[in-house]
């Protein structure tokens, strides 16, 4: 499947892509680099309208587990923040 | 249960690679940029096993001698029968089920004579007259249609959505779509298409496998009969104009 083929071979470079900057750029923070992570595979995702059904259901499954754990990042924060 | 193939594997091998590296870059190295790149590993790894499991059963090797096995009975008595007539595409509404293609036996009919829905049978009677009668086919179209999660709409974005969705989404056998409609012609190019047209008479009634599906797909979009006026392959591109008959 040629779109498969595609898209995994966008969510892979941009990822790549992402470590190679952040890593420039001196981050030293797991949370920044998972937050790029989940936000640009949430994106690429939504992009890719034309799925088949079944696959698109599969992703969404994974966009929710990745923005489950963002989620958990951003309360951590938070509690850290207020406390 | 995980389907064996090319994607599950990689999947596989990325998330042990992904967990081993995360964890010892993250316990023992103490590495924040190495524990990032393992945790990229393992969402690629996730979206793999996923897109795995959405891989069909069916090798396409398999699915091609299907497809040539259908089309080869139909062009056996569209020969046998010598008919040079070109089919019409009805939609879902004139066939009384799936939409279907028409081939008339004698020659093309007027769209006044489609106006009720036809019997789910192989010889059928269209018209009045005793020479009205002609053939009621599946065709490649006629099962892709069922694939699209919803019917199509009548405007030339609706179908290039539609037709996108299907070719590049579900069947991976164009790069996409794009429909223009003018005074009842609707002339759609397919990019970078992968299956070939062969030069067969049944070709030339019914149309190829791309061009069969697109006149399905537009005769359902626009609830009107079909036809395939022109068909051209050349250069990565595959032209069609259809005509809807009013």
């Amino acid at each position: 499947m040629k779109i498969y083929n595609s898209y995994i071979l966008i969510v892979a470079v941009l990822l790549l892509l992402t470590t190679v900057i952040l890593v420039a750029t001196g981050q030293n923070s797991l949370d920044i680099y998972y937050t790029a992570y989940v936000i640009e595979a949430l994106i690429v995702t939504e992009l890719y309208v034309y799925f088949n059904a079944k696959a698109r259901r599969g992703l969404n499954l994974v966009s929710t587990i990745l923005f489950g754990g963002f989620l958990v990042i951003v309360s951590l924060q938070v509690i850290k923040i207020l406390a | 249960m995980l389907k064996r193939n090319l994607y599950t594997w990689a999947g596989l091998g990325l998330l042990i690679a992904g967990s081993l590296v995360s964890l010892s870059a993250y316990f023992i190295f103490l590495l924040t940029w190495l524990t990032a790149l393992g945790i990229s590993m393992l969402i690629l790894s996730v979206i793999l096993l996923v897109l795995g499991r959405t891989i069909p059963k069916l090798s396409p090797e398999v699915s091609g001698l299907l497809l040539e096995t259908g089309i080869d009975n139909i062009a056996t008595i569209i020969e046998e029968l010598g008919i040079r007539a070109k089919a019409i595409y009805l939609p879902s509404s004139l066939t009384s089920g799936r939409p279907r293609a028409l081939i008339p036996l004698h020659s093309n009919p007027s769209s006044s004579l489609l106006t009720k829905a036809l019997p789910q049978r192989l010889i059928v009677q269209y018209g009045a007259s005793p020479d009205d009668i002609g053939l009621l086919v599946t065709t490649t179209g006629t099962t892709a249609i069922g694939m699209l999660e919803s019917r199509p709409g009548s405007t030339p974005e609706e179908l290039e959505s539609s037709l996108t969705s299907l070719f590049t989404g579900m069947l991976g056998v164009a790069d996409g779509a794009k429909v223009v409609y003018h005074e009842n012609r609707i002339r759609v190019e397919i990019r970078n298409p992968r299956i070939e047209n062969k030069a067969t008479w049944s070709h030339q009634c019914l149309g190829g496998p791309l061009a069969s599906m697109v006149a399905s797909v537009a005769a359902e979009a626009w609830d009107r009969p079909v036809t395939i006026k022109q068909e051209e392959q050349h250069g990565g591109k595959c032209s069609i104009e259809l005509e809807v008959l009013v």
